[in-house]
């Protein structure tokens, strides 16, 4: 798995990771600043949380990733899934789910290759699962959906 | 000498740049209509003013043990201002703190267990 290229090229991508990560945060921090000064009837925020299929596979990775969502100003993770890979993401500036998904997987796709040393498989779930509410809490009174 | 100039020039620039973020974030407070909004918009915006001002603090007093504090309480304030606004929202949603109108689309909304069984918007507590 890990040929000699793809260990050479390792602190590169770590290197270009945190220069992209970087730059998003900051401009991230512009847009929402500027959006919070801006008066009422011209705010363009348009809320939303989005369940977004995700690649992560360890614990270090799951962490990693929502953090680093959550420490981008205007997205916050609010939960996850592991076992059907979901983040359900908060975004301030959501024109359509698919912006969101395609900002947020870009970040993953960037955070992995970063982490990993060869990148392995970035497979995600295609199609979000339809994720019902699963009746398990011990007296639990509201089972049936 | 100029360089120690420039330095204590730098460092003003930075404080400054993080008290004029910790005042955005202190307005968003009240001008963001949900606590998410409010959670991710400001959460890591103080978190930012803050790291902001240390690395001021550094370049306006440089030394090799400073830089070792600084780059540690930067990487600290960073995660926890994570971490803490992420605890927040997560325990404000299952805390039945619905989100503002303008969120158009909810995902998360579908797995819960008590808003499902009764289909009308206030849940059972």
């Amino acid at each position: 798995m890990s040929t000699a290229s793809s260990l050479t090229s390792w602190p590169w991508r770590m290197l270009s990771f945190l220069v992209w990560y970087a730059k998003a945060f900051v401009l991230a921090n512009v847009y929402v600043t500027l959006d919070v000064l801006r008066p009422k009837k011209r705010m363009k925020m348009a809320p939303a949380i989005i369940a977004v299929p995700a690649a992560s596979r360890s614990d270090t990775e799951w962490t990693l990733i929502s953090c680093l969502i959550t420490l981008t100003p205007g997205t916050l993770t609010l939960s996850i899934s592991r076992e059907h890979q979901i983040l359900y993401v908060h975004g301030m500036f959501v024109d359509s789910r698919e912006s969101l998904v395609g900002e947020i997987q870009e970040m993953e796709d960037r955070m992995l290759r970063a982490l990993r040393r060869s990148p392995g498989d970035l497979r995600r779930p295609i199609q979000v699962p339809d994720v019902e509410p699963v009746e398990e809490p011990p007296g639990g009174e509201l089972g049936d959906f | 000498m100029e360089l120690y100039d420039l330095m204590h020039g730098a460092g003003l620039l930075f404080i400054f740049l993080g008290i004029v973020t910790i005042i955005v974030a202190g307005i968003g407070l009240f001008r963001l209509p949900d606590l998410y909004l409010r959670a991710s918009a400001v959460g890591t915006s103080a978190g930012l003013g803050v790291a902001s001002i240390v690395i001021g603090a550094l370049l306006m007093d440089f030394s090799g043990l400073n830089l070792i504090k600084a780059a540690v309480a930067v990487i600290a304030q960073l995660l926890t201002s994570a971490v803490g606004s992420m605890a927040i929202a997560r325990s404000g949603y299952l805390n039945n703190s619905m989100p503002a109108e303008i969120t158009h689309t909810d995902d998360l909304l579908k797995t819960r267990r008590d808003l499902d069984a009764d289909s009308h918007g206030e849940p059972s507590r």
